[in-house]
């Protein structure tokens, strides 16, 4: 009867309509909430012109933390309570009684550099080249949420019972309908509108974008206004500050960043031996790396929502560090498979295999590197990330093929203690540099490291200095450097998980308590 | 079979062939729009929303019988087509897991399955033996502000004309009661005087210990459409309503009386009174302008922590207002000194001529969906049609209209709500019938009340919820349909009366509560009598009609066509008239008193009872949050509604916390002189002051019930909930390891 079938989410059924984005005098369906004493003050009553998009507009003068536009979304989306594709923060400032607090509703900012899209390596995301909605297919979606460590408004969100991100679309089905979106329908003080951006403009002069509570507009060029309150007490700010929650671990990339770390830095070492015609020892090292590199990058397909789909994820190299990462690494897996067949078989060519593969190696490092180095994830966008992955290959490459072949080059081990310096500097370097920062999330991201993630961390650089740098320098019997090896490998796994975990992500101010985690 | 396509689904989901793509699949619906598939109804029921008193016209989306999807009834004339987050979600309340759904017996101290007639038997039975054992008042009834006014009406005749005690009250009394004894004491009746649209008409609106952006957000629609008003918010607290406010009056907790009589007086001594309406319309004057004499603005200053700057800029605004607006709620009426409390704000709109005009209202704003309803037609504090026990003409009247001997109506108001829990310790109510509402969640000093049922030789509770700490402590539990699964109406704040409809059938074996009181009345015989040929709601609501006509609320002229056909419609309408768009009483200066003039009082203001210091230096202040309503009954099936605001927090002032080595997200406990309430987190902020901590009242697993006290309104017997003394403490500080929300 009125069900009619949606093909896709992406598509706009009545875009080839020149009346699609006019209001309609009278509207003759109303939505969930979709009752409207002045719609034409909230959406858009004309059409787009040339250069011109939708934003929202978000007033924080009117709005009194009701929370209605969260349930609205949900609802209207169909969304677990556990997703909230738009949110409301609170922010606190002054002193009793001049107290001020306010609040802050947001969905999708539709930005004009839109980073979610960007970094998506299967080109789930478009920006609507006519209404600049910012719109995210959960078909094309793999569930890689490469987008939600791209978003510094936390805006795409993972939806585990699905494996794929989902996230705010204006609800630009029912503006194309001339319906207002549920949020904007359900907000009781008219507090949340959308209208017309001319982007060249807004581009020139953005400022509007930013509002206590809010990261910096810069990073994609949000374009949602907001209309901020006169006379705001200079300390109005968050009020979650204090609830900083280690982030997901991720573990199958946990794996895969330490393995194939480790499978580029033994290949690498193998290929230099290699000039010294030690080929024929260096055999059972090649396919265990290959091995190795082989079973880390199958298993990172773990880590998608939709494993099956993982192919797909070289669609975006035009933009995506993501897809640039599987493409190199894969690369890598191929040269490696030749360079070990030639010494396998002691064919020739083994100088340009291993220079292949030494290349698409590192080339897979630096873009492994790139993926994390994301302005919503200020921890982890710092050179302080390609070393650390760099020095994780020096240290683990060349410790296993000597681990794998006593009569290997001892120079080796002196290779990887100067991978596990390395490490060391680029550790303490790093939490120095967060535990002197300003800013919020980079201090918090210390506090995390020298707070509830202590033990690890200590661990973990104890770990490094005993199995990485004291052992290999000291040690003699071959079990001893296995040993040291295996324990050295732990330690980069434990660093790589708090790698994930102690970063603190940008976001919207969050609202004091919110998540649905149970009491202590 | 089907464990394999399970299995196979799984696998499909698990390596991403299925995105449950058919569970979020988008749809457009004739009646919505664009929006999630499974939000689309087959049809939509209208109806009126079952949290609080504003009353907004709701309507139920039903697919395959079940509720799915709640959006704003666009004709109705209260919520303009908006909800609040909880009306947004309120489909959820009924289809949760945690529904009661058959009758419940103890039998060897375990709650087990019974039939009705066996649940109904027993409990009759047991109800009579007691009676005949300690005499008929030794049964109690707590009855609520949840049923329908036609449930009201039969449970009170039930009550009060069948099993004959007058024990009767409802949980009204813990919310709204000193409001209706405020009212009685000033103009002679209950009934709040305005309605919703002179928020929006006054110039002035005068807001005291009433925070509607948290409590009744829908009313802000009203203020948001009055950008000319002046808004003044009285409360300790900076509340999201205190944002809202041209002047905030952050004033200590309960000084409110001495804040108004202090406006009073400013108001006399600089003539900014309306002597024409003094005159003519009240009686009393030369004693209150003499009584006020002491609240001068000095003294007014010192006890209310204002500077007399603020208070006579607050009493010019005012005094000088067109049409001034007095809202209060919980601020006001949960305090010892609540009824002298709504005396001195009646004075101050009678002294100002603000009542009975567009925009000018002594207004309280009630909380209940249907507490009105109560108020209106309940038996419980007074007769219905707002008849005096004490009356002989009301007596007879109700007699005659009731067809029986005058002598079965009580001689007078029984015990109320907190004196049934004080004749239960003292053990002279034996058997007690709980109706809608859970007093092991919203009772003061729950020790106390603990004990008190303890006592017991049987407890009843009827609810729409199983198990709720409640009813985990009866002997009988009833299940009931509620909110969506049955028929009535409903009164709001603005005597607005609303159709409610049946929009699913209720779950297992529950039945709608006029149904279980039918039936209680078969089983009690006297169904014939007091209930002839009563089947549905609208027989009840038929009888109710005749016995309100001529009162001030009379419903003669509202019968369930009219509510269909003209939508909602407020009291007092009779027979014949038509509905007015916005009616206010007193609008021809006639009060309900013997004379016909509204009476000056004098209100005389008190510290509240428990002051703070030595062990418990901070005063606890109790209040809500948007997300959750009352006893959390409903809204923690809500599960979005539990996302958004999963835990009780307790508010302190950074200076205090610092003080105390407290930091944010801390687990607390509050600890007063009656108990302790366990790992509360700890929130430092602002809006509270030093020296006063604050923490919602919803959570029975953080029940800051356990250490507010037994102090009550002489006059309404509602509790002083919003100020005692505590001190907080670190959670287990004696393990050593700091425990902590964050």
């Amino acid at each position: 009867m009125y069900l009619e079938r949606i093909d896709g989410l992406t598509t706009l059924p009545l875009m080839d309509s020149p009346l699609l984005y006019t209001a309609p005098a009278a509207p003759s369906v109303r939505g969930l909430v979709q009752i409207e004493t002045s719609p034409r003050e909230l959406i858009p009553s004309r059409p787009l012109a040339e250069g011109e998009q939708y934003r929202f507009h978000f007033d924080m003068t009117k709005c009194i933390g009701c929370r209605c536009c969260v349930v609205a979304c949900n609802e209207q989306n169909g969304n677990p309570a556990e997703l909230n594709w738009r949110r409301v923060g609170e922010v606190e400032g002054g002193y009793y009684p001049h107290t001020q607090r306010h609040y802050l509703s947001m969905g999708c900012n539709h930005c004009l550099e839109p980073s979610c899209l960007i970094g998506c390596p299967v080109e789930a995301y478009t920006k609507d080249p006519v209404t600049g909605v910012v719109v995210h297919s959960a078909e094309a979606c793999i569930g890689c949420q490469y987008c939600t460590w791209n978003c510094s408004y936390g805006v795409p969100q993972y939806n585990p019972e699905r494996g794929v991100v989902g996230k705010c679309d204006m609800c630009h089905n029912r503006l194309s309908d001339g319906m207002s979106p549920a949020c904007v329908a359900a907000c009781p003080e008219g507090a949340i509108a959308i209208e017309i951006v001319n982007v060249a403009d807004w581009r020139r002069d953005y400022l509007a974008a930013n509002a206590p509570g809010l990261p910096s507009a810069d990073d994609s060029i949000s374009t949602t206004r907001v209309t901020l309150p006169e006379s705001l007490v200079p300390d109005l700010g968050r009020v979650d500050t204090n609830r900083v929650a280690p982030e997901h671990p991720h573990w199958p990339l946990v794996f895969m960043l330490v393995l194939t770390q480790l499978c580029v830095g033994a290949f690498v070492a193998l290929w230099l031996m290699s000039f010294n015609g030690a080929g024929a020892n260096l055999k059972i090292a090649a396919l265990a790396s290959l091995t190795l590199a082989g079973l880390s990058l199958g298993a990172s397909t773990m880590h998608l929502g939709r494993p099956i789909h993982a192919w797909r994820a070289m669609r975006g190299l035009r933009r995506s560090w993501l897809s640039r990462e599987v493409l190199t690494l894969s690369l890598f897996a191929g040269a490696a498979g030749m360079f070990a067949a030639v010494l396998f078989l002691g064919l020739p060519g083994r100088f340009a295999a291993g220079l292949a593969t030494a290349i698409a190696g590192l080339a897979g490092i630096t873009c492994s590197a790139c993926i994390y180095i994301v302005r919503a994830r200020p921890a982890w966008f710092s050179g302080y990330t390609v070393a650390e992955f760099f020095s994780t290959a020096l240290l683990l490459g060349p410790a296993f093929v000597r681990a794998l072949d006593q009569k290997a080059p001892s120079a080796l081990l002196l290779v990887s203690v100067a991978g596990g310096v390395a490490q060391l500097i680029v550790q303490s370097g790093k939490f120095l540099w967060l535990s002197r920062s300003e800013s919020f999330e980079l201090r918090s991201s210390s506090l995390l490291l020298a707070g509830r993630l202590r033990t690890l961390f200590v661990t973990r650089l104890a770990i490094l200095i005993a199995a990485g740098i004291v052992a290999p320098m000291t040690a003699v019997s071959p079990w001893t450097i296995r040993g040291a090896f295996v324990a050295a490998i732990a330690g980069e796994l434990l660093g790589r998980y708090l790698f994930f975990v102690s970063v603190v992500p940008k976001n919207v101010a969050a609202a004091f308590a919110s998540g649905g985690r149970k009491a202590a | 079979m089907r464990t394999l396509g399970r299995s196979f689904q799984n696998l499909k989901r698990v390596i991403g062939l299925d995105n449950l793509a058919e569970d979020y699949k988008y749809a457009r619906g004739e009646s919505t729009g664009y929006t999630s598939a499974k939000k689309i109804p087959d049809h939509w029921v209208a109806t009126t929303c079952g949290y609080c008193s504003v009353g907004c016209g709701i309507e139920i989306g039903v697919k395959d019988g079940r509720a799915v999807a709640s959006r704003p009834l666009a004709s109705h004339p209260v919520n303009r087509g908006k909800l609040c987050p909880k009306g947004l979600s309120e489909h959820y309340t009924i289809g949760a897991e945690n529904r009661a759904k058959v009758p419940l017996l103890r039998k060897s101290g375990k709650l087990q399955r019974v039939s009705w007639d066996e649940a109904l038997e027993t409990m009759v039975d047991r109800f009579r033996k007691v009676q005949a054992k300690y005499g008929p008042e030794s049964l109690g009834v707590l009855s609520t502000g949840q049923l329908v006014t036609e449930e009201f009406y039969t449970l009170g005749k039930l009550v009060q004309l069948a099993f004959g005690t007058n024990n009767y009250d409802g949980n009204t009394t813990l919310c709204m009661a000193t409001a209706v004894s405020g009212y009685k004491l000033s103009f002679g009746s209950d009934g709040p005087p305005g309605n919703y649209e002179d928020l929006e008409r006054a110039d002035v609106v005068l807001l005291i210990g009433a925070n509607l952006a948290e409590n009744h957000p829908i009313l802000c629609q009203y203020l948001e459409a009055n950008p000319g008003k002046t808004l003044i918010v009285a409360d300790p607290r900076v509340t999201k309503t205190a944002m809202m406010a041209d002047l905030h009056l952050p004033l200590k907790p309960r000084s409110d009386l001495a804040l108004i009589n202090g406006i009073s007086h400013i108001l006399i001594r600089y003539n900014l009174i309306d002597r024409d309406f003094i005159d003519k319309h009240t009686t009393g004057f030369d004693e209150l302008s003499n009584f006020l004499a002491a609240y001068t603005p000095e003294k007014v200053a010192g006890i209310t922590g204002l500077s007399q700057d603020i208070i006579f800029k607050a009493a010019l605004l005012y005094g000088r207002a067109k049409a001034g607006f007095i809202g209060w709620t919980m601020g006001v009426n949960h305090s010892t000194i609540g009824t002298a409390t709504v005396n001195a704000i009646c004075n101050l709109a009678l002294l100002t001529g603000q009542i009975g005009r567009p925009g000018a209202a002594p207004f309280s704003i009630t909380g209940q969906c249907n507490a009105m309803g109560s108020r209106e037609a309940s038996f419980t504090s007074s007769m219905p049609g707002y008849r005096k026990f004490e009356d002989p003409g009301d007596r007879a009247e109700l007699a005659e209209l009731l067809q029986i001997d005058e002598a079965r109506l009580p001689r007078k108001r029984g015990l109320a709500y907190p004196d049934i829990i004080e004749a239960t310790v003292a053990k002279k109510i034996r058997a007690l019938w709980i109706v809608a509402t859970n007093p092991l969640v919203s009772y003061p000093n729950q020790g106390l009340l603990r004990h008190g049922l303890s006592n017991l030789d049987f407890l009843v509770v009827q609810d729409g919820y199983h198990p709720t700490p409640t009813t985990e402590l009866a002997d009988l539990v009833l299940p009931a349909a509620m909110w969506g699964e049955k028929e009535g109406t409903y009164t709001n704040s603005e005597r607005r009366v609303s159709k409610v409809n049946k929009a699913v059938t209720p779950p297992g074996e529950a039945r709608a509560d006029f149904d279980i009181f039918l039936a209680v009345a078969e089983k009690l015989g006297c169904r014939d009598s007091l209930f002839r040929g009563w089947t549905r709601p609208e027989d009840a609501f038929n009888e109710w009609r005749r016995i309100s006509r001529g009162r001030l609320c009379d419903y003669s002229g509202i019968g369930y066509e009219l509510l269909a056909s003209h939508g909602a419609v407020q009291w007092p309408l009779p027979e014949g008239a038509a509905p007015e768009p916005a009616s206010r009483l007193y609008a021809d200066g006639k009060f309900k008193t013997p004379d016909g003039k509204a009476k000056l009082i004098c209100a005389d203001w008190t510290p509240f009872p428990e002051q703070p210091g030595g062990d418990f230096p901070f005063v606890l202040n109790t209040g809500r949050t948007v997300e959750h309503w009352h006893t959390r009954t409903k809204t923690r099936e809500v599960p979005i509604l539990e996302r958004l605001s999963p835990r009780a927090w307790l508010e302190i002032n950074p200076r205090d916390a610092k003080r105390l080595g407290l930091r944010s997200h801390d687990a607390v406990d509050v600890i007063s002189r009656r108990g302790r309430t366990r790992g509360i987190e700890l929130r430092l902020t602002e809006i509270t002051a030093p020296g006063q901590v604050f923490m919602p009242f919803h959570f029975f697993e953080t029940n800051v019930n356990e250490v507010t006290q037994s102090a009550f309104d002489p006059v309404s017997r509602e509790p002083n909930y919003k100020q005692c003394a505590v001190r907080v403490e670190l959670s287990n500080p004696n393990r050593g390891e700091r425990r902590s929300h964050r």
